[in-house]
């Protein structure tokens, strides 16, 4: 897929992610143990052979920029295309407070154009599944398509999505944004394949109307004028756009199957590599059903969490339900239930947590207990 | 020309064949050790914090693991345009090609890869040690006490002292005798295969050592003590940290096994001292609900559902329901199937040890070596000798 390239959208729209998101872009978003959320969309491009991609960031890309650094750990550093960071670059102001996607795009203009590749993939970065678009590119080209659009079958809640109903060939007929009700459970994953002179127009016109909703304003309103096509992704997917789905998608990535979907297959997922040296068990350590990243040193236990790199675990604790980040600290005696401890916090001897699986507390960066 | 201070050569080429089994495939640098690393990163990573960023590796036996370990250099922050790692395998020259025929020879080979960097000294160090050190403290002695060459001591428990280069030394640390491997040690301060040369004093040494067709151009038996005799000043410089040639399978094992000790007898976690390595991603590792894991080392990728205790895993092992792993190493992407066994081991990478089967030595105090890629099936009784023959 060289004639292809990636756009990301490293900020999601109508996501409430609470204290997660307060330092830091959806993007960067930590899951699943050693992961950010852009980990496994970038892995994606990659994986299907796209050697250009671009990060468009809205605000607070420092570790989203940080993480990703010049792209050498999904081989995206490169001397021709490779790996482009954008920040913001538009005066949002101008268009009367928060901007949308559409005005995020329009920042970027100069890049798309500079790129000479003919299709492009533009996809957020709040999903966490193994895909690749080889396939959904083959039928963008078979059916002729003016804009694919990449769908997953829903079980619940139609009104978490953008939902769409396809006629017998895939091609789409009703297109509508977090409908309460709706006949399909094919929801939309934002991901789009079109053609980046389509992508190009579509940015244009919405700013000569002081349109700001890429989603809304291009697809939904304008659905008649698009030949529109759906592609069903059949993996595991995990959409990250609350704290309760967060919490959700982790627990999802404990349970056996859905490791092996994500990262068992042939395609990797790539993060960053950091020189984090094993993890360390004590004589004490009892952990069970727990996904742990490199660099801890666990002495205490724990049931169903998940442990980023550098986390310290003390004796006589007990962790459920937990998910905790790089370098949080867990002294002595600790209980702590359906709690997310984001980087860097210390929960104190013989502190208690509780929360419920609906609602887990969050613990704020570098905070103490 | 610029002169460049000093400039690290790293002997690498030796094929440890007493690790046996372990090293069919790849040099013993390239050996894994402590759960994500190789046995090279501990001098690499000592010749990056010691801001020595021009460093030869000298290649032979088997290099290509190594060599694409090494690759550009980035892991140890070595890959620079000025200076840099560089892979120096033996090649062939004009008349005559040949292989390195000893630790000196193999230097002597490379003197116009050393001249180019035009450098005032030369560190020249092996492969296949781990320990932390800071050269640049035994360089600034080497520079106070202007000795034609320094050479790093540490002490070994006298029984054992016959195994190294063992020296003796006067009030001010000046070396006054050299042995190599003596049969009567007089004393138990050891090479730890750690020299800091001037660099246009060893260059005359080298040269005089090729031209004796009775030398085996090694540094240890040769060159060391052709610079005694000659009456050039050699220091030495006393080392007290953590220090161990690995070079037997026992010594292998016993130092992995100092790192799962509480406390550990080596320590890895010190930030100011990162050990640096290639790592890819893998996943974090998974401890499933049958799972229990005491005193051990886990990296990512490994997948247990069994009991490990005292044990250093690899990434990407896996420990299935009912196995038990215990006093073990067990190198990356090796498999203990179900109800296996695995007792005073080490496990080859890619090594299968199938459903049942029992891993341990025959005799109390030796350790298992069960080759990479082997295929160990249950009912068969794996002792040292067999296992370490190509695996079983």
């Amino acid at each position: 897929m060289q004639d292809t390239m990636g756009i990301i959208l490293a900020e999601s729209e109508d996501v409430n992610l609470r204290e997660l998101t307060e330092v830091r872009s959806t993007a960067a978003l930590p899951i699943g143990g050693r992961y950010r959320l852009i980990d496994f969309i970038l892995s994606g491009l990659v994986n299907s052979g796209i050697i250009n991609v671009g990060v468009a960031t809205k605000y607070k890309y420092l570790s989203l920029m940080d993480h990703l650094g010049a792209g050498s750990h999904w081989d995206l550093q490169r001397e021709h295309y490779g790996l482009f960071m954008l920040p913001p670059y538009a005066n949002y102001e101008k268009y009367g407070g928060m901007a949308g996607d559409l005005d995020v795009l329009m920042g970027i203009m100069p890049y798309l154009r500079r790129s000479r590749q003919k299709y492009v993939v533009l996809a957020e970065a709040n999903t966490v599944c193994n895909i690749t678009f080889t396939e959904a590119m083959r039928r963008h080209k078979e059916t002729e398509a003016d804009i694919t659009v990449i769908y997953r079958e829903e079980q619940e809640e139609p009104s978490r999505f953008l939902m769409l109903e396809t006629e017998a060939d895939g091609r789409i007929c009703d297109l509508a944004f977090r409908p309460q009700y709706s006949k399909s459970r094919k929801a939309a994953m934002d991901m789009y394949i079109m053609e980046k002179e389509l992508l190009i127009r579509i940015i244009e016109g919405a700013a000569a109307r002081g349109e700001h909703s890429f989603v809304m304003d291009a697809l939904v309103r304008r659905q008649e004028n698009f030949r529109m096509y759906g592609w069903e992704f059949k993996g595991y997917a995990g959409r990250v756009d609350s704290v309760a789905s967060y919490f959700a998608c982790n627990m999802d990535i404990l349970r056996e199957e859905v490791q092996t979907a994500l990262f068992c297959g042939e395609d990797p997922i790539f993060t960053k590599v950091k020189n984090r040296v094993p993890t360390r068990y004590g004589d004490s350590a009892d952990l069970s059903g727990c996904l742990v990243a490199d660099g801890c040193v666990l002495e205490g236990s724990a049931e169903n969490c998940i442990f980023f790199r550098g986390v310290k675990l003390g004796k006589h604790s007990h962790l459920q339900n937990c998910i905790v980040m790089e370098k949080t600290h867990i002294d002595t005696g600790c209980t702590a239930e359906n709690v997310i401890f984001d980087k860097e916090c210390l929960m104190r001897e013989g502190r208690r947590l509780t929360g419920q699986p609906n609602y887990p507390i969050i613990i704020r960066k570098g905070a103490v207990i | 020309m610029r002169e460049t201070k000093c400039v690290a050569m790293i002997l690498a080429g030796g094929q440890g064949s007493r690790l046996g089994a372990l090293t069919k495939h790849i040099a013993k640098p390239a050996v894994p050790f402590g759960g994500k690393y190789r046995i090279i990163d501990f001098v690499l990573s000592n010749c990056t914090h010691s801001g020595i960023h021009t460093v030869g590796v000298l290649t032979q036996y088997q290099p290509l693991d190594l060599n694409t370990y090494i690759g550009s250099g980035q892991p140890w922050d070595l890959d620079r345009s000025r200076g840099g790692v560089y892979i120096l395998p033996p090649y062939q020259k004009m008349g005559a090609g040949e292989w390195y025929r000893g630790t000196a020879n193999a230097i002597y080979q490379n003197m116009g890869f050393i001249e180019r960097f035009n450098p005032r000294y030369v560190l020249v160090l092996s492969g296949d040690h781990i320990y932390k050190m800071h050269y640049g403290k035994m360089l600034d002695m080497h520079k106070s006490t202007g000795a034609a060459a320094t050479i790093a001591v540490i002490r070994v428990p006298i029984n054992e002292a016959s195994r190294f280069g063992i020296m003796s030394t006067d009030a001010a640390g000046r070396i006054t005798d050299f042995a190599e491997k003596p049969q009567k040690p007089k004393n138990d301060l050891a090479s730890m295969g750690v020299y800091v040369f001037d660099w246009q004093i060893l260059k005359k040494y080298l040269i005089l050592d090729e031209g004796n067709p009775q030398s085996q151009n090694d540094f240890g038996k040769n060159v060391i003590p052709q610079m005694l005799a000659a009456g050039e000043k050699l220091q030495a410089y006393n080392f007290d940290g953590y220090w161990k040639d690995v070079g037997t399978a026992k010594s292998l094992w016993e130092a992995n096994m100092d790192l799962v000790r509480t406390p550990p007898r080596f320590d890895l976690y010190d930030p100011d001292w990162t050990i640096f390595s290639r790592t890819t991603a893998q996943p974090p590792h998974f401890t499933a609900d049958s799972a229990r894991i005491s005193d051990s080392i886990v990296t990512e990728g490994c997948r247990i559902y069994g009991r490990v205790h005292e044990s250093v895993l690899f990434r990407g092992v896996t420990v299935s329901r009912g196995a038990r792993v215990c006093s073990s190493i067990v190198f990356p992407g090796a498999s203990i199937e179900a109800d296996a066994n695995v007792e005073n081991a080490i496990i080859g990478s890619g090594a299968r040890v199938r459903r049942g089967a029992d891993v341990r030595p025959e005799r109390e105090g030796e350790i298992c070596v069960v080759g990479d890629e082997a295929v160990v099936d249950a009912g068969i009784r794996s002792g040292t000798k067999r296992a370490a023959i190509g695996g079983i």
